[in-house]
């Protein structure tokens, strides 16, 4: 099937809103929220915590089905998990009873793939994640970012129109993080993968992304969207220079007042 | 390196020590007369009655009785176990009802459903068979719900992401993270289905190394019902180590698996 690129967005979001019962009334997690994704498109949310940017990701991964609005595919609706809508999470997620390669090789190995055939497929994967060498480790013999890595390489094994990950390196120290950062960036170049990431972390947001989207705290709405123009192909050397800081500058003055909302309101609940 | 050599080699000499000590023991308490003549035999007396039963085929009939519903008990009230267990774990509704009987039931003594089994069974080898499973069902269902609600729910988020089948779900991912506490349910499983084979048949039967045990009783051959007595501790020690050793076989696994959950 071949699609006209710009007339049909990858992922198109419409007007998508979640709201939760709680025993104090009703919390409207996710408000209108309207995003296109192009084919091959990098795009990060940004947002305090709180901002509903979890229960966001959720909804078009499927794993939460109920709330108003819409999600399309390359323009059909969808609504529960596809295997066309790959997730990576930020909680560890590798199987530590399989090896680095049959963690990999599991998507197809559900997929009904032969052994042989998914091996290579796996085998290419962690090469492209640059795990070669690592293909019978166990889990528990990497570290917590190579672990990522895998996580990232067994999602992209089923090929998905669109890879969605949820803070991966959240849980990773900083310097790891932005060499990671450089491991995505390069595999965005090579797979032209249409990827959403979720995260609080800017200076993130800013390597990775076409665009940025900035979401406010409760109800999530998108605030802004900014438009990161920095040449491609980016790598972390890049956070040093002007244009990249003007642009952190540009996207905290948004977040900042967000967050400090977000921390008000945490800060007052605590009170009560 | 050294050191933990030594330490091997001093266990190993204290157990042997130990051994040696508890046959004095016994020698001593069996000729000291302070028990009624010829309840303790001496060990040489035991001994022979160990050589003589090695060769006698009535003797390997009740073994081979006994071996055969201890397997079969244990087989079947593990896979129930496991089904069972899973269920219970799977399903938070089945779990909050059912868990609390069987946790009950988990804790009195089998050997009193016999007089139903044997009514259900009769007295040959069905009754024995299934309070054998029936005493190992219970940790196996308990360890394995137990271990169900311990998983990594990430675990299955990735299965619910790829749209895995149940089928597919239990293979592929419940199963194999759920190895240790299979594995718990069988190494505890087994001495207790032991237990409850040889205690039907020391009640009531007509075939199995308890009632030969009960017969040598019965005809005051205390050494030919301590030789027997041994066969079957060595039966029940054999056996834990042989499922001891086969599930720890993907051994890396296993290790990696409690590591990974800790």
């Amino acid at each position: 099937m071949m699609h006209d690129t710009h007339s049909t967005p990858t992922l198109s979001i419409q007007n998508v809103s979640k709201h939760f019962e709680t025993g104090k009334g009703t919390v409207t997690a996710v408000d209108h929220v309207s995003l296109d994704i192009q084919q091959g498109e990098f795009i990060s949310i940004i947002g305090p915590s709180g901002c509903g940017k979890s229960t966001l990701m959720n909804m078009i991964g499927g794993l939460i089905t109920e709330y108003d609005g819409s999600i399309l595919l390359d323009g059909k609706p969808v609504r529960g998990c596809q295997p066309e809508i790959g997730m990576v999470f930020q909680e560890e997620s590798t199987f530590p009873w399989r090896t680095a390669l049959d963690n990999v090789a599991f998507p197809l190995e559900a997929g009904g793939v032969p052994k042989d055939k998914r091996h290579v497929r796996a085998h290419e994967l962690l090469d492209l994640v640059g795990l070669t060498g690592f293909e019978n480790h166990f889990p528990s013999e990497l570290s917590g970012g190579m672990r990522q890595r895998i996580a990232i390489a067994r999602t992209l094994a089923f090929q998905p129109r669109i890879l969605l990950m949820d803070e991966p390196f959240a849980a990773l120290d900083e310097q790891t993080r932005l060499l990671l950062g450089d491991k995505v960036v390069q595999i965005q170049q090579k797979l032209k993968q249409t990827t959403l990431l979720i995260t609080h972390n800017i200076a993130e947001a800013v390597q990775l992304s076409d665009r940025v989207l900035i979401m406010t705290f409760r109800p999530g709405r998108i605030k802004r969207v900014v438009e990161i123009t920095l040449p491609r192909p980016r790598s972390s050397e890049m956070v040093g220079s002007e244009k990249f800081a003007a642009y952190v500058a540009e996207i905290w003055a948004d977040l900042r007042q967000e967050a400090s909302k977000g921390l008000k309101e945490t800060e007052a609940a605590a009170a009560h | 390196m050294a050191l933990a050599k030594q330490m091997i080699s001093r266990v190993t000499l204290y157990r042997i020590s130990a051994a040696l000590f508890l046959l004095t023991l016994w020698e001593a308490a069996g000729a000291s007369g302070l028990f009624f003549k010829g309840v303790l035999p001496s060990t040489w007396f035991i001994g022979k009655s160990l050589i003589r039963l090695s060769g006698d085929p009535i003797f390997w009939g009740h073994f081979s009785v006994t071996l055969f519903e201890i397997l079969s008990g244990f087989a079947i009230g593990s896979l129930v176990g496991i089904i069972v267990g899973l269920a219970l774990g799977m399903n938070r509704y089945s779990g909050q009802i059912f868990e609390p009987v069987i946790e009950y039931l988990a804790a009195t003594p089998k050997v009193v459903f016999l007089p139903i089994l044997l009514i259900l069974f009769g007295i040959g080898v069905g009754s024995k068979i299934s309070l054998a499973a029936l005493s190992c069902f219970f940790p196996m269902t308990l360890s394995l719900a137990a271990g169900v609600r311990g998983m990594n729910p990430m675990f299955l988020r990735v299965g619910q992401t790829l749209n895995l089948s149940l089928a597919q779900r239990i293979r592929m991912i419940y199963l194999p993270a759920l190895v240790p506490p299979i594995s718990t349910g069988l190494r505890l499983g087994f001495g207790i289905a032991t237990v409850g084979a040889l205690l039907s048949e020391i009640k009531l039967s007509n075939k199995g190394l308890g009632h030969a045990a009960m017969q040598a009783y019965a005809r005051f051959d205390i050494p030919t019902m301590m030789a027997i007595l041994i066969v079957i501790f060595a039966l029940a020690g054999l056996g834990n180590m042989l499922i001891g050793s086969i599930i720890r076989l993907p051994g890396p696994n296993t290790r990696r698996l409690t590591k990974e959950t800790s």
